[in-house]
């Protein structure tokens, strides 16, 4: 793929625009929020840089990672996608994470992707889950995208997610988010010049947010999924 | 070695070739959805139409609650859709977790033959992705003002079917009935416009009527359904 076809690639893969339902998740916000333990818009970008840090550096980004370099092959992609539901702690977070990914297997379907289709019977037959960070890697690979940029992608996603959440609830104004969104990107950079954990050690440790999901399940006036 | 190689796209396949027919109800906040709901439900049970309900809640999941404790429907026949405080994204934009509940409700109810899709209320520019329904009714009320119609908003001009609620309190709230079904006839191109009063179920069974012969295709429907227009 050129350049210019690898970036116009990247840039609708990891819009917002691109359907996933992502923006029915707050990933701990809206609970924290209603606690009073978020405030503003530096307790957001506080919030998103722990999710990126303590979460996505060790776990979404190794499982990113190695579902890449599954180069598509449907077994390991099915046993990493395994792990890392297995190794999900709360159930919000887990199953908002299948929803994620198989919707985003089914538009993938839909527009053609080689193996989508695959990973989706993989899916309906329980053989995998469709969790959202085994399906960026699949996804990344089976559009030509590099590990590198997949990676980014996914980190990307995870931030705007929040911050656009924390923007609906009036957290934070449309500046604010934006500005979150640039100061994470030093982050995530300097995460990724650093060696990836193994995908048989996925770990994340984010206590607050995990908190929160669980609290959310039985909340009230949720306008979340998790 | 089961594998693919990168960038190479096949055929797209149809993304939903078989299933219930999918039929959107949206409209402002307090139109009557939900009401309509309740309407609707005991007519297709009545006449034999497997169905399921899916509802977009803004803040709670209120809409779902109050249908399934109806008791007109069996309660996980209704599922609720959390859509982030964008009800208009999550039937338009990315309507993926919609279409997710309600594939799901296809694999639940085999012979499944309707799905009614409720939005969780939006302003009068919302729609609904035609990846996710097949045919789309809006509803509107008397008591929101009869210059709905003449502002052409996106619901009023391109729903399917219009449907004006409360039609019961025009003289109350000063509206002139007849210029706002005149003036929504005029906007809409004559597309169908029907009015009810969900409270006592007046013109329900009209809008029945028109959904099985238009969407379920039932050609034993019959009857007068589409407004003259005046």
């Amino acid at each position: 793929m050129s350049d210019v076809g690898a970036t116009l690639a990247l840039l609708q893969l990891g819009d917002s625009f691109f359907p996933s339902g992502a923006a029915s998740f707050s990933w701990g916000l809206e609970t924290l929020r209603a606690d009073g333990l978020l405030r503003g818009a530096a307790d957001v970008e506080a919030f998103v840089g722990g999710q990126i840090a303590r979460r996505w550096s060790q776990f979404d980004r190794p499982a990113v990672l190695a579902a890449f370099r599954a180069h598509g092959d449907i077994e390991r992609l099915c046993t990493i996608d395994r792990e890392i539901d297995a190794a999900t702690l709360s159930r919000e977070a887990r199953e908002g994470a299948r929803r994620i990914g198989i919707a985003l297997l089914k538009v993938h379907d839909g527009l053609g992707t080689v193996g989508a289709a695959a990973y989706r019977d993989r899916i309906a037959a329980g053989e995998a889950f469709g969790q959202m960070a085994a399906v960026h890697g699949f996804v990344g690979h089976a559009t030509g995208l590099d590990a590198a940029s997949t990676c980014a992608m996914s980190a990307y996603q995870l931030g705007f997610s929040i911050v656009s959440a924390g923007l609906r609830i009036g957290l934070l104004g449309h500046v604010d988010a934006q500005r979150i969104l640039q100061s994470q990107r030093e982050r995530i950079a300097a995460i990724m010049t650093t060696d990836a954990v193994a995908a048989d050690a996925l770990h994340a440790y984010a206590p607050a947010a995990e908190i929160a999901m669980m609290r959310h399940e039985t909340g009230q006036g949720r306008m979340f999924a998790n | 070695m089961n594998t693919v190689a990168p960038g190479i796209l096949r055929p797209p396949i149809a993304s939903r070739p078989t299933g219930a027919a999918r039929v959107g109800v949206g409209g402002p906040v307090g139109s009557g959805k939900t009401a309509l709901l309740e309407n609707l439900i005991p007519r297709f049970l009545r006449r034999g139409t497997d169905l399921a309900i899916i509802t977009n809640d803004i803040a709670t999941r209120e809409d779902a609650e109050r249908v399934r404790r109806s008791g007109l429907i069996a309660p996980d026949r209704v599922l609720a859709v959390e859509t982030g405080a964008c009800p208009h994204s999550a039937i338009r934009e990315d309507p993926t977790l919609n279409i997710q509940a309600a594939d799901a409700l296809d694999a639940k109810f085999p012979g499944l033959e309707l799905i009614l899709i409720e939005s969780g209320g939006d302003n009068l520019a919302s729609s609904f992705s035609l990846d996710l329904v097949d045919y789309w009714m809006f509803v509107i009320d008397v008591a929101g003002g009869d210059d709905i119609p003449r502002k052409r908003g996106l619901g009023v001009l391109s729903c399917d079917l219009l449907v004006i609620n409360k039609i019961d309190l025009a003289p109350y709230v000063r509206v002139d009935l007849q210029r706002m079904i005149r003036e929504a006839n005029d906007v809409r191109g004559g597309r169908p416009v029907l009015l009810t009063n969900c409270a006592t179920g007046e013109g329900v069974d009209a809008v029945v009527e028109h959904l099985a012969r238009e969407v379920l295709f039932d050609a034993a429907s019959s009857g007068m359904d589409a407004l003259d227009r005046r």
